[in-house]
């Protein structure tokens, strides 16, 4: 009965369990804590933070339980992950949610969620500086474009065994976006820049609505075919939407369906983090170069937004440079909060929409480009 | 920062110059920038296509508008011969219309000749669109033929 008794006890989370694991599910309580209590991102957090708890509570191995044993259930749910099926869906949901009208209505301000792309660019540098290999350093760089679908779906594809430490990282810093881009906005503009009222935007057709996924669609994918997967549903979800006859599609794909990836997408990459997998010197690397990219890709933003207004007759407020990064909506609801501390009657939110969601094209485009570039 | 390690890992700019990184970078960063300009380019002027398709009307205007003025194009135009006081109307009139934008509104043109103080504005205006130096633009707005008026006062 002892023997039973001891062995039972070896197959416990108390005996198996490494420090690792603890450190772990202390950063997935916190991941709980600041979606729940301090509202940051909770759609993300939450998933994420419980998927650590059940990633790295210690199983016997062969048992089919981790998410790196064939034939566990984990596993089978991580595939949505590792073959890139889940960020696609989660495009489409944020295509079927996402109104282009502000873009429609000032298309110049396109050019600001390109310049924030330079992020992603540079970090690769840095990545390969550190002396990770180049498909590892490209996936490290996409963190800069501030799209967890994105870095997800390049990460599969280039460097799958970094998903873990690179998902965590880009969500982490989306999450904290009103953290870490308000000092940098600040440093970058100054009082009277913050200042600038934009101008109303013109009214946008619907026929021009629905135009614009259609010819956004062709136009990108004929410039980067790598981009397919995530352009495609980002703009076959918006025509959705925008088609009104097929409402009940864009319902379901806005509603439903995005729910279920996220659910899915953010409790098996939260899972992935396995202590002895995850708590690494890389990993500590790619969070350091992710913190970078952020801070690189929101200051190219806003250093392009001043360098636009020397050519512009009316000018723009160059907080908006900020919003170029694709964390949608929570950049372009920072640069609205940092331009109401100035003014508290300057209603920037709308207008930031534009390079937010260009921000959101430039990175899948930037993803397509990496990924055609590595292979 | 520069070199390679026990285990053959290269770092710094090494490491850079090894995996092409600089031309990957370039090479991605103006790939995004093509195609976001383009996007934004072609969807400026969406409205305008919408607006065409919306009032095809227009389209048949704008084709009848353009065999009008290659026809125009096609018959040469006589050359103007001014009296000295004309030529001296048509240059002070050159000096307003250079302060106003490409396209000229005709009770602007007025109102700044009035303030200017230049005498019989409306008669001078007139003879100015008579002898073409002013022409219309069919949409209710006039425009300066820089070459005729050189022509006319040269």
């Amino acid at each position: 009965m002892d023997t039973l008794f001891l062995e039972f006890f070896q197959n416990t989370g108390f005996y198996l369990c490494d420090y690792r694991n603890i450190i772990m599910i202390i950063v997935g309580m916190i991941f709980i804590y600041l979606g729940i209590a301090k509202d940051y991102e909770p759609l993300l957090l939450v998933p994420i933070g419980f998927g650590m708890l059940v990633g790295n509570i210690p199983v016997f191995k062969g048992l089919g339980l981790g998410i790196y044993e064939n034939n566990s259930v984990l596993h089978y749910l991580y595939f949505g992950v590792t073959q890139g099926i889940y960020p696609p869906l989660i495009f489409l949901g944020i295509g079927a949610m996402t109104d282009f009208s502000t873009l429609l209505a000032r298309p110049v301000l396109m050019l600001l969620g390109a310049a924030a792309q330079a992020g992603i660019f540079i970090t690769f540098l840095g990545a390969l500086a550190l002396g990770f290999l180049p498909k590892e350093s490209a996936a490290i760089g996409i963190i800069g474009g501030a799209d967890g679908p994105t870095a997800i779906f390049l990460t599969a594809k280039l460097a799958p065994h970094l998903i873990g430490p690179i998902a965590v990282a880009a969500y982490s810093y989306m999450a904290l976006v009103p953290v870490i881009q308000p000092p940098i906005m600040k440093l970058l503009t100054s009082r009277k820049e913050r200042l600038i009222r934009m101008e109303e935007p013109r009214q946008v057709s619907k026929r021009e609505k629905m135009i614009f996924p259609v010819i956004a669609f062709l136009l990108c994918c004929f410039l980067a075919p790598a981009a397919l997967p995530l352009l495609g549903m980002l703009c076959f979800g918006n025509l959705l939407k925008e088609a009104v006859v097929t409402e009940r599609l864009a319902v379901t794909a806005r509603t439903a369906l995005i729910d279920i990836a996220t659910i899915l997408l953010g409790l098996t990459v939260g899972a992935s983090t396995q202590g002895d997998v995850f708590l690494t010197q890389n990993s500590v690397k790619i969070f350091v170069l992710g913190a970078l990219s952020f801070c690189i890709a929101t200051a190219c933003g806003l250093l392009f937004a001043k360098f636009m207004n020397l050519f512009l007759k009316k000018k723009i407020n160059p907080l908006l440079g900020a919003a170029g990064v694709s964390a949608v909506p929570d950049s372009a609801r920072v640069v609205h909060v940092v331009g109401q501390r100035e003014d508290p009657s300057n209603f920037l939110l709308m207008h930031a929409m534009a390079p937010n969601v260009s921000g959101v094209i430039g990175s899948a485009i930037a993803a397509g480009v990496l990924w055609s570039l590595m292979i | 920062m520069n070199g390679v390690d026990a285990v053959g890992v290269l770092y710094g700019l090494e490491a850079i110059n090894a995996h092409n990184g600089w031309a990957i970078s370039v090479v991605g960063v103006t790939i995004v920038f093509t195609g976001l300009v383009s996007l934004s380019v072609l969807i400026s002027q969406l409205h305008k296509l919408v607006t065409l398709y919306n009032n095809p009307g227009r389209i048949k205007k704008l084709f009848a508008l353009k065999s009008k003025s290659a026809a125009k194009a096609g018959t040469p135009k006589k050359h103007l011969v001014l009296t000295e006081a004309q030529k001296q109307i048509c240059r002070q009139y050159n000096l307003l219309a250079q302060t106003m934008d490409d396209v000229i509104s005709l009770p602007k043109l007025l109102r700044m000749a009035e303030l200017s103080g230049l005498k019989e504005p409306h008669a001078n205006i007139n003879f100015l669109v008579k002898s073409g130096i002013l022409c219309a633009d069919e949409q209710g707005y006039f425009r300066w033929d820089e070459d005729r008026f050189i022509r006319a006062v040269s």
